[in-house]
């Protein structure tokens, strides 16, 4: 059930973000990037650093608001800024730490979030699958758009075309995995 | 649809919570014994986590552009 006092915000978004995702991001960056560069500067950090910490963030928030149905009570900007600023912190103390250790123990450390590291490893397999695949699927399962506005954006010919194919796409998908779980896995 | 791809969209409501009860527990009686569905299970939940890799990457790119749009000057 909805209140009809903050919820209303959040809905209004999540439709903008998933029917008009360009459009929408585009404000949100062009609002958010000066105060987060604003903040970042004055904290000791770079430029670089300010487009990093804000696209994290933006993605999170796209990943809550669509996935997780968060309920903003604020503004998009406020949310985001929290969320920079809690990580800029965070990333603060984590240099500093790496600063006071030993430089051998420092190189480790790197080494092994470079091991983590393979964070795009996966989304390779599904650039294989060609790009209309690849963009049905993200646009379905990750975008969170419907299947009227995928198979309208992807010349399928009707709903239920796109339907098939995107569970298509998955199947193929699924086999090219085998051998990567084969690897990572066992 | 060709059973193959039945099974994905079954495999797909049980993986998201959305099956009956009693669908659910078939199915998890099933994995019990059945390898070949495990199997398949895991790759399917390896297949979502490909596929939103893949959608942060391409947000990351979108993001990327309008950084570039808005904030670089050349």
């Amino acid at each position: 059930m909805q209140t009809l006092e903050q919820p209303v915000i959040a809905t209004d978004i999540r439709e903008d973000l998933v029917q008009h995702r360009e459009k929408t991001l585009e404000k949100l960056y062009a609002k958010a990037y000066p105060m987060v560069l604003h903040y970042v500067k004055q904290q000791h950090g770079s430029p670089d650093d300010a487009k990093d910490l804000l696209q994290d963030a933006i993605i999170l928030f796209y990943e809550k608001v669509v996935h997780q149905k968060l309920t903003l009570t604020a503004a998009p900007t406020t949310y985001l800024m929290a969320v920079c600023k809690n990580r800029w912190r965070h990333e603060l103390e984590k240099r500093n730490r790496q600063q006071e250790l030993s430089p051998e123990v420092g190189e480790q450390l790197q080494e092994e979030s470079a091991l983590e590291a393979p964070a795009f490893a996966l989304a390779a397999f599904v650039d294989k699958l060609g790009e209309k695949c690849r963009a049905t699927l993200v646009a379905f399962y990750y975008l969170g758009q419907q299947l009227e506005q995928i198979a309208q954006q992807h010349q399928y010919r009707n709903v239920r075309s796109a339907t098939v194919q995107k569970f298509k796409c998955l199947e193929r998908l699924r086999k090219s995995l085998q051998g990567f779980s084969i690897h990572h896995f066992r | 649809m060709r059973p193959e791809l039945e099974e994905i969209k079954l495999l797909e409501a049980f993986l998201g919570g959305s099956l009956h009860e009693e669908q659910e527990q078939e199915l998890e009686i099933q994995l019990l014994w059945d390898q070949g569905l495990q199997q398949k299970v895991k790759l399917q939940e390896l297949a979502y986590r490909a596929v939103q890799e893949a959608g942060r990457k391409q947000l990351r790119q979108e993001l990327q552009a309008i950084h570039n749009r808005l904030f670089l000057r050349t």
